[in-house]
């Protein structure tokens, strides 16, 4: 079994490389599956029925298949379809698509924590829609799923370990536990460093995400 | 007129015709009202009689199927920024306050008049501060409206509406989520009100509070205006069976509780 | 009558008046041009590239495809059925230690539940596929997906038990308390049955998790539904098909199942709301 130190001085920027992905591919993944999360979303509570249906569905479809298989049609089924896209194009897309419908069905339950009646009273107020989603509707919506999208940024990092099953270069932490273990013997070293930067990481964001929640949860 | 207030007969709001159904059930059968300047005009009847519906339509958070609605002399516009900015002349209380709930009582009274009015926030805020006080609720302008109590909440919607100065404030059943020590003092800040001449249309169950403050009764059952009479006329001798009924229905209710 | 259970999605907009009914079904009309356009263009993709033939899709008339994705489904139900019961049992202990008195037992049971939250199941799979075999541990392939599946969701099924077990009112322990009921009793007999009511639903979602993961089942050769489907590839050359086809099983049986927590989540929210 090799020591830390010398796993490190032989493969130490291996692991760089690898943190490096890793933590790239989770800002990345986690951005799109914001962005298009709130695009879902949109579609989903705005008034015309074809857009909701779509909406609806496709949360249903990313939510509910396994990251592995989704990753699995990207790389190996696509390209029958003569739509070829690289590797780390199809982990991209897998990490991003997953996450998105997660983030559309948080912000789906945060809204529909406000209720009627304040949408009700800004209306009466004689505030126009976008004014009642600006001063109503968006605050309280992102304030209440604070913890959900904190959770949805370690899911979201959990799930860039689908990047271990295409040959990337540079691997990922996952991938990169399996690169060492077939050029060396420090194969359980190996593990508990990736081990350890993942646990680290998601508990990092777990306690910024408590801190946030806490000081803008709303009491009801 | 009741308590010796003089009502100019300026219409502020006027119901024409109105008709409305819930699917198959007829709610609002050819209404026909008109509020005037000052005037405070209290609807009761039983529950399931359409009052909350028709206070609801008058700012259109119900839509009507026919009729007209006309909010001092301009008729309300079925959508848009028009309907925005006449809803806005129309103060209204709900049931169950819906104060805005990320926002403190300061800013629940100020985001109207900042954001629909375009007040500076200064301006904004030391009119707000006036109301408060004015409802008695000053001390807790920082807090959120979870921190308050129901009767404070209330207080805090009232005031609300009164940044907007609106031309008419309606009330649908400010009372009925309070628990029966707290009802006091959001009636008493509505009879305040209604001393200082604010045009209201109220709908709630207090009897007693609606006797002394209305100037009209309008008593309503199966979607229908049955009865329209200043409150001593219609308390001691109301002329429909139906009314009689639903006062004895009262009657007994508070004699047995 | 002010609509308070009415969803989001009824009380955002204002009724539409004229104007807005007519915008609406206008943009109604070219929504559904475009889905199916959409739609249309997938097909000719499909099309275009040759992928429509029967010869792809004739393999799903035949009984004996179906039985063998069958047997690929009833090895993936049973690594998923032995992970829930292992993650269920260790999921306990570890609520058990971090909501009991001992300092230390709490502090244990923390770290555990943080690292089983906080490393993705591959890196455990990995973990016993790789290198428990340099230890001398050598496992049967279905242990080698059970356990880190079981590993990755122990800890989110502790906090789940946890969530429920704090969400019984404290009246509950003093009223047991005040009758003389010791500390075990109070916890087994009043607080842990009303908290785990709350949970089940939550529950039942995570063996959604669970599901998801058994899919890795392939990295160890495992004969899940995943594996079956590669030897149907390598049998038919219908790769396309057959990894489609895999993949709407997996979202179907997924959806059912969220489907069945959230009628549960409804029942025990009614029966919550009855019982107070």
């Amino acid at each position: 079994m090799m020591s830390v130190g010398e796993l490190l001085s032989q493969f130490g920027d291996k692991y760089l490389q690898a943190l490096w992905t890793t933590y790239g591919l989770t800002v990345l993944c986690f951005a799109g599956a914001l962005v298009l999360g709130i695009a879902i979303t949109v579609m989903r509570i705005c008034p015309i029925k074809p857009l909701q249906w779509f909406g609806d569905f496709y949360v249903q479809i990313f939510r509910n298949i396994p990251g592995a298989a989704l990753l699995i049609v990207l790389v190996y089924a696509l390209p029958y379809l003569r739509v070829m896209l690289s590797y780390y194009m199809c982990v991209l897309v897998a990490v991003t698509l997953i996450p998105s419908s997660f983030c559309s069905e948080y912000l789906m339950a945060g809204m529909n924590t406000i209720g009627a009646g304040q949408i009700e009273a800004a209306r009466s107020l004689g505030m126009t829609f976008f004014q009642i989603v600006k001063n109503v509707v968006l605050p309280q919506a992102l304030r209440s799923t604070v913890l959900q999208m904190t959770n949805l940024l370690v899911a979201t990092m959990l799930t860039t370990a689908l990047a271990s099953q295409v040959p990337l270069n540079p691997a990922d932490l996952t991938g990169i536990v399996t690169y060492i273990n077939t050029h060396a013997v420090g194969g359980i070293t190996a593990f508990m460093i990736s081990a350890f930067f993942y646990a680290v990481t998601a508990v990092v964001i777990g306690q910024i995400g408590n801190r946030i929640d806490k000081k803008v949860r709303i009491l009801r | 007129m009741s308590n010796g207030k003089i009502i100019s007969q300026e219409p502020i709001i006027e119901l024409k015709h109105i008709d409305k159904h819930f699917g198959s059930l007829h709610v609002l059968k050819d209404i026909n009202l008109t509020v005037h300047k000052g005037e405070v005009v209290v609807i009761i009847g039983p529950s399931g009689s359409g009052k909350s519906t028709l206070c609801r339509t008058i700012n259109r958070l119900e839509t009507i199927d026919s009729g007209e609605i006309v909010i001092d002399g301009s008729v309300m516009p079925k959508e848009g920024k028009k309907l925005a900015e006449l809803r806005s002349q129309i103060g209204m209380v709900f049931q169950s306050f819906n104060l805005f709930a990320h926002k403190t009582i300061l800013d629940n009274v100020t985001i109207a008049p900042r954001d629909v009015l375009k007040k500076s926030k200064r301006e904004a805020e030391e009119e707000a501060m006036q109301l408060l006080k004015r409802v008695g609720v000053d001390s807790q302008a920082g807090k959120v409206p979870a921190q308050l109590s129901g009767g404070q909440q209330q207080r805090v919607a009232i005031a609300r509406s009164l940044a907007m100065h609106p031309k008419a404030i309606l009330f649908d059943e400010p009372t009925s989520a309070l628990d029966p020590e707290m009802i006091g003092e959001v009636l008493d800040v509505m009879t305040e009100l209604a001393r200082d001449g604010m045009t209201m249309v109220i709908v709630t169950h207090e009897m007693n509070f609606a006797r002394r403050v209305a100037d009209r009764v309008i008593f309503m059952d199966g979607g229908s205006i049955l009865e329209e009479a200043a409150p001593e006329e219609f308390f001691a001798a109301p002329k429909t069976q139906r009314a009689r009924d639903f006062l004895n229905s009262l009657g007994d209710r508070e004699s047995r509780s | 009558m002010n609509g308070a259970h009415a969803s989001i999605r009824d009380v955002l907009y204002d009724a539409p008046g004229p104007k807005a009914k007519r915008r609406i079904a206008f943009v109604t009309v070219i929504s559904l041009l475009a889905l199916a356009a959409l739609l249309a263009a997938i097909v000719r993709r499909f099309y275009v590239t040759g992928q429509l033939d029967p010869k792809y899709w004739s393999i799903f008339l035949r009984y004996t495809t179906w039985r063998f994705i069958g047997r690929g489904l009833l090895g993936t139900l049973q690594v998923a059925a032995a992970s829930s019961v292992l993650a269920f049992a260790a999921g306990m202990l570890l609520m058990m230690a971090r909501v009991c008195r001992y300092r230390v037992l709490n502090a244990i049971a923390t770290f555990i539940i943080e690292l089983s939250r906080g490393i993705p199941t591959l890196l455990f799979i990995y973990f016993f596929f790789l290198l428990a075999p340099q230890f001398g541990l050598q496992l049967p392939s279905f242990w080698r997906i059970t356990l880190p599946v079981s590993i990755s969701a122990m800890g989110v099924t502790a906090e789940a038990l946890r969530s429920g077990v704090n969400a019984v009112p404290r009246g509950q322990t003093e009223a047991a308390v005040s009758l003389g009921m010791r500390s075990a009793s109070v916890f087994f007999k009043i607080v842990f049955p009303q908290g785990f009511r709350y949970v089940i639903p939550t529950l039942i979602s995570e063996m959604v998790i669970v599901f998801k993961d058994t899919t890795y089942a392939y990295v160890v050769n495992y004969a899940d539904l995943m594996q079956n489907a590669k030897v149907l590839i390598s049998n038919y050359d219908a790769l396309l098909a057959v990894y489609l086809v895999v993949a709407v099983i997996y979202i179907v049986i997924n959806y059912l199942i969220n489907k069945l927590a959230a009628t549960v989540e409804r029942r025990t929210r009614a029966a919550v709301a009855a019982a107070k």
